[in-house]
């Protein structure tokens, strides 16, 4: 059982870890149709990832149901709103439209769906507003380096600060285009190396926690 | 509790308030001031400008309604132009929650200028695994969608006639909400496959993007409302992105000038209290 369990599968990924590095450097007609073969896998078993997910879902919910708990309220709409989606969605074939007829499905999404998740992210300019009136305080030299830095920006982004202070825009350019652009590679880079670094301990069997617990 | 303390702990109900008129108003009222075209967005215009007729072209409409207001524009402005310049659309998602809003915009513009699908545009839906889909697409896209999101087959629609792959793509341009997008657009897709890349996106990830643009890893950057406003202006249709603009503008200022006040507001409080600091020793 420790082989199907543990050795297994760390010898399945070092194997297809290996494979896949070199498949990269290797562009043969049998390397690529390997390539071809294995994505489509990787799609198949995205959509059973898919359905691992709602079922997740479901059972987190169900036992906040069943036990009550604070908020549970909100699970049972969840539960009535995914499962109406889902029933309604499979009535329609997952079209929003038929013949050019918005559907019960479309209706769902469109006038529902739509609506509701722009509010929250619109929400989101009125909270920025009150945190940056609260926080974005000039409390240390870094910090008023960064305020100004964020009113040339804020400025030279819009059309008002343009017709007011002309270089704004330039100034926002090169901000942006420079000091920004070097710092976000600086951190890039430094993420990508970490990455490598991650992928080959998982390779070589050094991080199992992908592996999950369980007795050895 | 002096005024300058007072003041740093005004009800926010007031701050909501004074963004919500800032929005409002230039919307009923609006000013249309002049919008500078960026070279970023520009490089995108130009390229589009530069493809010969029936060149492929696709947009991967990476985002879901949430961020509909920023990147439906700029999805409008660019298939009015690449319609406009009798390329073949190929229309496509890797966000599940946007793919009826990305057959929407495809179909509707479409409409609007023409355009037959199945000849001149098709639009593929969604797949699931992203990544895996990309390199799917960049290996045989008719594996990685047998058929479209009306469930026609893809290998008898003549507008991908002579498509085999995301090698045979002239150009692709992802508007992405996150971070599957433009930067797994970019890795496995055209590092492997060689297709030019541009990015549309919103606002708040447009900084992280630059050193992509900066590199040449993506040629062209459409950033938020204001990307999709200057690409607007690029192609002399002016929509609903020219016509946020002045609300952006007026938003923009209300938040500077909060920022301002509360500064002044922090700065006299400190001084007050460093003085009786003083006076107490």
């Amino acid at each position: 059982m420790t082989f199907l369990r543990r050795q297994l599968p760390l010898l399945i990924t070092l194997v297809t870890g290996l494979l896949f590095a070199a498949q990269y450097y290797i562009p043969h007609p049998s390397s690529e149709l390997m390539l071809t073969s294995v994505s489509k896998w990787l799609q198949i078993i995205g959509g059973f990832a898919l359905i691992l997910g709602v079922t997740s879902l479901f059972r987190i919910h169900a036992v906040k149901i069943r036990r009550k708990e604070p908020g549970w309220g909100y699970s049972f709409v969840l539960y009535a709103g995914m499962i109406g989606t889902i029933v309604i969605g499979l009535w329609h074939g997952g079209k929003e439209t038929t013949d050019g007829i918005t559907t019960t499905f479309g209706w769902i999404y469109t006038f529902m769906m739509v609506p509701l998740q722009g509010t929250m992210f619109a929400i989101l300019a009125f909270f920025i507003a009150s945190a940056a009136y609260r926080s974005f305080r000039a409390r240390s030299r870094e910090a008023a380096v960064l305020l100004i830095a964020a009113i040339i920006v804020m400025m030279g982004r819009v059309p008002l600060g343009e017709h007011l202070i002309p270089i704004s825009g330039d100034i926002t350019q090169w901000i942006l285009n420079v000091l920004n652009a070097s710092v976000r590679r600086a951190i890039l880079i430094g993420v990508s190396l970490g990455a490598v670094a991650l992928s080959l301990k998982i390779m070589f069997g050094v991080e199992r926690a992908y592996l999950g617990g369980g007795k050895e | 509790m002096n005024f300058a303390e007072r003041m740093l702990h005004i009800d926010r109900r007031i701050i909501f308030l004074m963004i919500g008129l800032c929005t409002l108003i230039p919307l009923l009222y609006p000013v249309g001031l002049a919008i500078k075209v960026s070279p970023e967005v520009k490089s995108v215009y130009d390229y589009i400008e530069a493809l010969p007729e029936g060149s492929v072209f696709l947009l991967s409409l990476d985002f879901d309604p949430a961020s509909k207001p920023e990147l439906y524009p700029q999805a409008v402005a660019l298939l009015h132009h690449a319609f406009k310049k009798n390329l073949r659309v190929i229309g496509m998602t890797l966000w599940l929650p946007g793919t009826g809003m990305a057959s929407e915009v495809v179909s509707r513009v479409a409409r609007e200028e023409g355009k037959v699908s199945g000849k001149d545009y098709v639009f593929l839906g969604w797949s699931p695994g992203a990544s895996s889909v990309i390199i799917n697409m960049g290996q045989d896209l008719y594996k990685a969608f047998p058929t479209d999101y009306n469930n026609q087959p893809t290998t008898e629609l003549p507008v991908l006639k002579g498509v085999q792959s995301l090698r045979d793509v002239a150009y692709v341009i992802s508007l992405a909400a996150g971070s599957t997008g433009i930067e797994t657009w970019y890795v496995f897709g055209k590092d492997k496959y060689k297709f030019e890349l541009g990015g549309g996106c919103t606002g708040v990830i447009a900084p992280g993007l630059y050193p992509l643009l900066r590199s040449g890893q993506i040629n062209g950057l459409i950033g938020g409302l204001r990307g999709a406003a200057e690409y607007e202006v690029l192609i002399g249709r002016k929509g609903n992105a020219v016509a946020g603009m002045d609300a952006q503008s007026a938003t923009h200022f209300a938040i500077i000038l909060l920022v301002i006040l509360c500064n002044v507001f922090y700065l006299l409080t400190r001084t007050s209290k460093n003085r009786a600091e003083q006076s107490l020793r």
